[in-house]
């Protein structure tokens, strides 16, 4: 695992893939830098407007039985650090396998 | 309130914070301003706390400061239980000042229920402590019959699935 100050280094939409992965063993896990669409928004003002909105899929077995409101908790509890230092807002799509396998 | 407790909140404040706080506007609706007299009976800090410069509005430096005191907390129960639909946003109603806060209350206008919307831009104490006290850490937060629901994703499916229409129904003939 890599040290905190080579973690860093990372961009956040890596950092957040690590982190995401290693704890939900996502079997699929996807990523998206919106940022861009949001830099002129009203809270945004006086931010660089980058990496701070982020689109995220999440297939994980680790979602089974959880209801939607504790599915996102364990997103945001994992991505507590990102939230804390200028990660703004994520929408998250957050499935177990049979729920995909299953449309 | 009264000038005098205003007076009180601005200079506890600037004890406490150096940084991202501003002094609070006068709010625009009754139920914010019920929420912010708990401001100068704020407890002191148990533990010495550094000035920083000035962060961006996004790096809030709150980490060994909880904003959710018992007043806080008890006016915000009041309010989700005495209102059955309650949406903590940015901006207001009638000019929502963030997409997903704006699209919640679409959702909510189509379906021509009676909701109360509360803006967090306006208070950032607020902000913070509705954070902690939703253990969610985004806006907008919907509350139903005093019940956590979701933020927009969460309304957005259960628009889609029918199940908002649903919990609404029952919401609003309990």
């Amino acid at each position: 695992m890599a040290s905190r100050g080579a973690n860093m280094m990372l961009s956040r939409a890596n950092r957040i893939k690590t982190k995401l992965q290693s704890a939900l063993e996502a079997t699929v896990l996807e990523v998206e830098d919106v940022s861009y669409q949001h830099a002129g928004h009203a809270a945004m003002k006086g931010t660089s407007g980058q990496e701070t909105h982020f689109n995220l899929k999440i297939v994980s077995p680790k979602f089974d039985g959880q209801s939607l409101v504790k599915r996102h908790r364990m997103v945001y509890d994992l991505l507590a650090d990102e939230l804390q230092s200028g990660l703004h807002a994520l929408s998250i799509v957050a499935k177990t396998p049979q729920e995909t396998s299953a449309k | 309130m009264s000038c005098a407790c205003g007076v009180k909140a601005i200079r506890l404040q600037v004890q406490l914070h150096t940084c991202s706080l501003r002094p609070p506007r006068a709010p625009p609706s009754q139920m914010l301003s019920a929420l912010t007299p708990s401001l100068p009976s704020m407890p002191k800090l148990l533990f010495p706390y550094k000035p920083q410069p000035r962060p961006t509005l996004a790096t809030a430096p709150l980490r060994c400061f909880s904003a959710l005191t018992p007043e806080l907390k008890s006016t915000l129960d009041k309010v989700i239980t005495s209102n059955k639909v309650v949406l903590f946003m940015k901006g207001t109603k009638e000019l929502p000042q963030c997409g997903f806060s704006s699209t919640v209350v679409q959702i909510l206008k189509s379906f021509n229920v009676p909701f109360e919307t509360i803006n967090v831009l306006e208070n950032d104490l607020l902000r913070q402590a509705l954070k902690e006290y939703s253990s969610w850490p985004t806006f907008p937060q919907l509350y139903l019959d005093g019940e956590f629901f979701g933020g927009c994703d969460i309304t957005v499916e259960a628009y889609q699935s029918g199940e908002l229409q649903e919990l609404l129904e029952k919401t609003m003939c309990s």
